[in-house]
Formats: C-alpha cells, sequence, structure tokens
C-alpha cells in the first residue's frame, strides 16, 4: 500500500513538474481522440438510424383481383403462419381507395374514369427480425410470390442496402482513422514519458544505485502515462460533447424536417467509459514503449 | 567478504584496472589510496555493479557479481551502502525523503522506516534538518545525509568514494569518525581517498594503487 502512494505520488509529481509537456500530450490525445470521436458518432447513429429504419421495414403483398374472398383468407391464413411474418395489417380494395383518396385528394379524379376500383387487396407485413437482412427479406419475398392468390410482393430495401452499405464503409474508416489516430496518442505519450525520463535521468540513476528494481522506477511512469491518456480521453469527450450541443442546436430546424432530430445521440455512459479506458490504455502503452529502453540496462 | 581475482578493466581500450587482486575480509576497514586516474572509483563501481568488468572475477559474499543477471543487481546492491563523491542525493525530496529512499524501495513499513531513518539521521548528527532540502544544505551537511542514506539500510558493506574531498580538516576528521563508528559496529567499509590525513586518522589497512595496478598492500589484519 505504501509503495503504490509512493507510485501515484511519483506520477502526479511527474505531471506538476513537466507542466508544459503534460498540456501538450493532453490536449494533442485530446484532439486525435476528438477526431476519432466524431467519426464513431456518425458510425454510431448512423447505424441507430439503419438499425430503426430496418425494424420499421414493411413488405407489401398484393393479392390478385380474381381471387375469391375464401382465397384472400387462406392466403392471409398462410402468411399468419409463416414465421418470417411479425405482424400482419390486412388491406380491402374499398381500404386501399379510401386510403388513396385521403392521401392524394387533387388526384382522386384520376380513377373515376376507370369505373371499377382498380386498387388490389393487399397485406401490409412487419418481418420478423431474423428475417430483416437483406438476403433474408430478398429470399422470403421469392417465396411468397409462387403462393396461390399473389399478384406482387413489393419492398422499399434497396434504400436500406445503401445505408447499411455507407453503415460498412463508416465503420471501416472509423477503424482505420481510429488506428492510425490511436498510433498517434501512443506516439505522443511515449514522447511526453521519455522527456520525463530524460528530465529525471540523474534520479533514476539514483534511485537504481540504492536497490531500486527495474519495475519500482518504471511503475510511477506507467501510472503517469495511463493518467495523460485519461486526461487526454476525458478532454475530447467534453469537446466532443461541446461540438455535439452546437451540432444539435444548429441541426435544430433542418433536423426536425428530416425526422432525425429525435434518433441523434451522444455517446452513451458505457460507451463514454469505454473511451476513458481506451485513453487510459493508450497512455499506458506509451508509456510502456518508452520505459523499455530503461529495462535494456544493467546498471 | 569481497575477492577480487586478476580484475581487469578498459575504458576505450585505455585500461583503468589491471590485474587487479585483493581479499577483504568481514569487518576489515580499508582505505584504497591512489593519485586522481588510478583506478579507485573504477574498482568501487565494479563492486556495487555500476560498470562491467573486461576479466577476472568479483566475489561479494561468494556470490560473483560478473555473472548477476541484471534482475539480480538491485538485490546485492541492497546489501551494501554506497557514499558517493558528488553525494547523489535527490534535490527535490527532503533530507528525511533521501535517507528513507532504501527502505522505500526494499518495502518497509512506515513506522519502521521512520525509526531507522531518524536513528541513521541521529548517528551522522543532521536530524534537526530532516525537513530541509539537500540544496540548502552545506556541503558538510550534504555528506553526512549521503552517509545516513548509506546506512539506513544496515549494509554488511559501506563503500565510500572521496568522501571527504573538498573538505576542510574538521570536517574530515568528523566524517572519519563517523566511518570508524560504523566499523566498529561490524560493517565491512572501504573508503577509496587521497587524502594522507584519513590515513593517519583510521590507522587500517592501506591498498595503493597506481595506474590501474596493486603497487601496495600494507597494515593487513589491523
Amino acid at each position: 500500500m505504501r509503495r503504490l502512494i509512493h507510485f501515484v505520488r511519483e506520477a502526479v509529481a511527474n505531471i506538476r513538474l513537466n507542466r508544459t509537456t503534460t498540456v501538450i500530450a493532453v490536449a494533442t490525445t485530446a484532439f486525435t481522440l476528438a477526431c476519432f470521436g466524431v467519426f464513431l458518432l456518425l458510425y454510431l447513429n448512423l447505424r441507430a438510424v439503419a438499425t430503426s429504419l430496418q425494424s420499421d421495414l414493411k413488405v407489401v403483398v398484393y393479392v390478385k383481383d380474381v381471387t375469391p374472398p375464401s382465397g384472400v383468407s387462406d392466403l392471409q391464413a398462410l402468411l399468419k403462419a409463416d414465421p418470417g411474418v411479425q405482424a400482419l395489417v390486412s388491406v380491402s380494395k374499398e381500404q386501399a381507395l379510401a386510403d388513396f383518396r385521403a392521401q392524394f385528394p387533387d388526384e382522386s379524379h384520376l380513377l373515376q374514369g376507370l369505373g371499377e376500383n382498380p386498387l388490389p387487396a393487399s397485406f401490409i407485413i412487419t418481418l420478423a427480425p431474423s428475417y430483416r437482412s437483406p438476403d433474408a427479406v430478398r429470399h422470403w419475398a421469392e417465396r411468397l410470390k409462387s403462393a396461390p392468390g399473389v399478384e406482387q410482393v413489393q419492398y422499399s430495401r434497396d434504400w436500406i442496402d445503401n445505408l447499411n452499405t455507407i453503415v460498412g464503409y463508416l465503420e471501416l474508416a472509423a477503424v482505420g482513422i481510429g488506428t492510425v489516430l490511436s498510433a498517434a496518442s501512443v506516439t505522443i505519450i511515449a514522447s511526453t514519458i521519455r522527456l520525463t525520463l530524460y528530465a529525471r535521468r540523474d534520479e533514476i540513476e539514483i534511485m537504481r544505485l540504492i536497490g531500486a528494481t527495474g519495475g519500482f522506477i518504471k511503475i510511477p511512469y506507467l501510472i503517469e502515462g495511463a493518467m495523460l491518456g485519461a486526461m487526454g480521453s476525458a478532454v475530447s469527450l467534453a469537446m466532443l460533447r461541446g461540438g455535439f450541443e452546437l451540432f444539435n442546436a444548429r441541426l435544430g430546424m433542418p433536423g426536425r424536417f428530416l425526422g432525425i432530430d429525435s434518433g441523434v445521440h451522444f455517446f452513451s455512459g458505457q460507451v463514454a467509459a469505454m473511451i476513458l479506458v481506451a485513453g487510459l490504455l493508450l497512455g499506458f502503452i506509451g508509456s510502456v514503449v518508452s520505459v523499455l529502453d530503461l529495462g535494456r540496462a544493467k546498471s | 567478504m569481497i575477492q577480487i581475482f586478476h580484475v581487469t578493466k578498459h575504458y576505450d581500450r585505455r585500461p583503468a584496472l589491471t590485474d587487479v587482486n585483493l581479499q577483504i575480509e568481514k569487518g576489515e576497514f580499508v582505505l584504497l589510496m591512489g593519485p586522481s586516474g588510478a583506478g579507485k572509483t573504477t574498482l568501487l563501481k565494479l563492486l556495487y555493479c555500476a560498470t562491467s568488468l573486461d576479466e577476472g572475477q568479483i566475489l561479494i559474499q561468494g556470490r560473483n557479481v560478473a555473472r548477476l543477471k541484471a534482475s539480480a543487481v538491485p538485490y546485492i546492491r541492497r546489501t551494501m551502502g554506497v557514499v558517493f563523491q558528488d553525494f547523489k542525493l535527490l534535490p527535490k525530496k527532503s533530507v528525511y525523503e533521501n535517507v528513507a529512499l532504501p527502505l522505500l524501495v526494499q518495502g518497509l513499513s512506515a513506522f519502521e522506516t521512520r525509526r531507522k531513518v531518524m536513528e541513521a539521521l541521529k548517528a551522522v548528527g543532521v536530524e534537526h534538518r530532516k525537513e530541509s532540502r539537500p540544496t540548502m544544505l552545506s556541503a558538510g551537511e550534504q555528506q553526512r545525509v549521503c552517509i545516513a542514506r548509506s546506512i539506513v539500510n544496515s549494509p554488511i558493506i559501506l563503500l565510500a568514494d572521496e568522501p571527504t574531498g573538498n573538505m576542510d580538516a574538521q570536517l574530515a576528521r568528523e566524517i572519519v569518525e563517523l566511518f570508524k563508528t560504523i566499523n566498529a559496529r561490524g560493517t565491512t567499509v572501504l573508503v577509496a581517498t587521497h587524502n594522507r590525513q584519513v590515513i593517519e586518522q583510521v590507522g587500517r589497512r592501506v591498498v595503493t594503487l597506481d595506474q590501474g595496478k596493486v603497487v601496495s598492500d600494507e597494515g593487513k589484519g589491523l
């Protein structure tokens, strides 16, 4: 316990002693982590939007006009029994016409010349979660097309697929940028620790000569690196929060217009904690890199 | 206690020690004499593993220090106290913290550390300066703090490199008296010096080095 207090006290003393380098290291780490954080925010929010859209995915099954009422009932029973169907809404020909008139009051005259109601009856289906992937939807729709009484199966999958593709690319970009920026953070913290080691080389030499082990000498520097990393990630989270609030305030009107105002969220507590831990680990790795040299000398 | 066999050490092909042989018994007080550049500091450095030898063997309590693993070096250093010519005190720590450092490294309890540190500070007469920073002390006081640090963990061997260098005669006498007291408690003491006054005051075994070779070994067994 006494040693642990000594290690932490030494780490804090190092940070205080080298204020300028500490500020530079924390600021640079914060900026690099913030850059990564922006990508992460974008990625997480787009993924949430994509997931939400996927859950809203509706498949419309149009019934052939010639199908007798008993055939429509059979088709409804078939769909209800299908494991891919989570919910089902039946729309009769009359209901379809009423909906059309309600939605397009100016164009309702288009149907008047046709005499008979040309709109087909349909079933609006919400698929079960395991049937919502692009392949599963396609496969399910193909299978249903051959069912008796089915005229057409329609779903608007394409643009959701496109969004998923964008999210996939963002994921790749986040990983790539995250790796590069993590390496930058490690290098920055390693350089800071190296500067500290250089500034305190005489002290380290004295510690060795009085019988301190490598571990005893290195641990305060490892703690210092972890502290710098954690401070950098805390500052980056604060920067991101500020930027996010500003963005939200500016996006207010257009966001509501696009219907995404309630869909954009900041990091959850769990993700924020993970970012803090990631900063701490990066700092720790940076200091491990710089104290490796200390272990090489025998004396 | 200390056995040195055919030790040779070079710095950039220039010989610092050549075929040095020496045996020091437990509890002995040995003065290492010789002019500057004779190899005194190099010999001490070899003993506390601050440098490596080129040829020969050094046994300390039967352990060959030349073959020690890097991880074992700190533990052999803990069995000895070293008084450095330039004191090597940590300027940002208090006198108390400086003296307590070898005990902290060994993981002693706070209570035991306090007891031992105060004992060591009293032994060298600087207990009243325990809160001061080394930079606020005179050279003589700094030397005493350095000695306190070297004896605080009750070492079996005490090595001192020019401990009276740049000190007036009175102060030098006091420092030598301190070493004699430490030696009287059973610690083997090896002091490198070129101060004739120290030799007269100690009156014990004197090993003289010149150009890296042992040229005389007088008063063995005294």
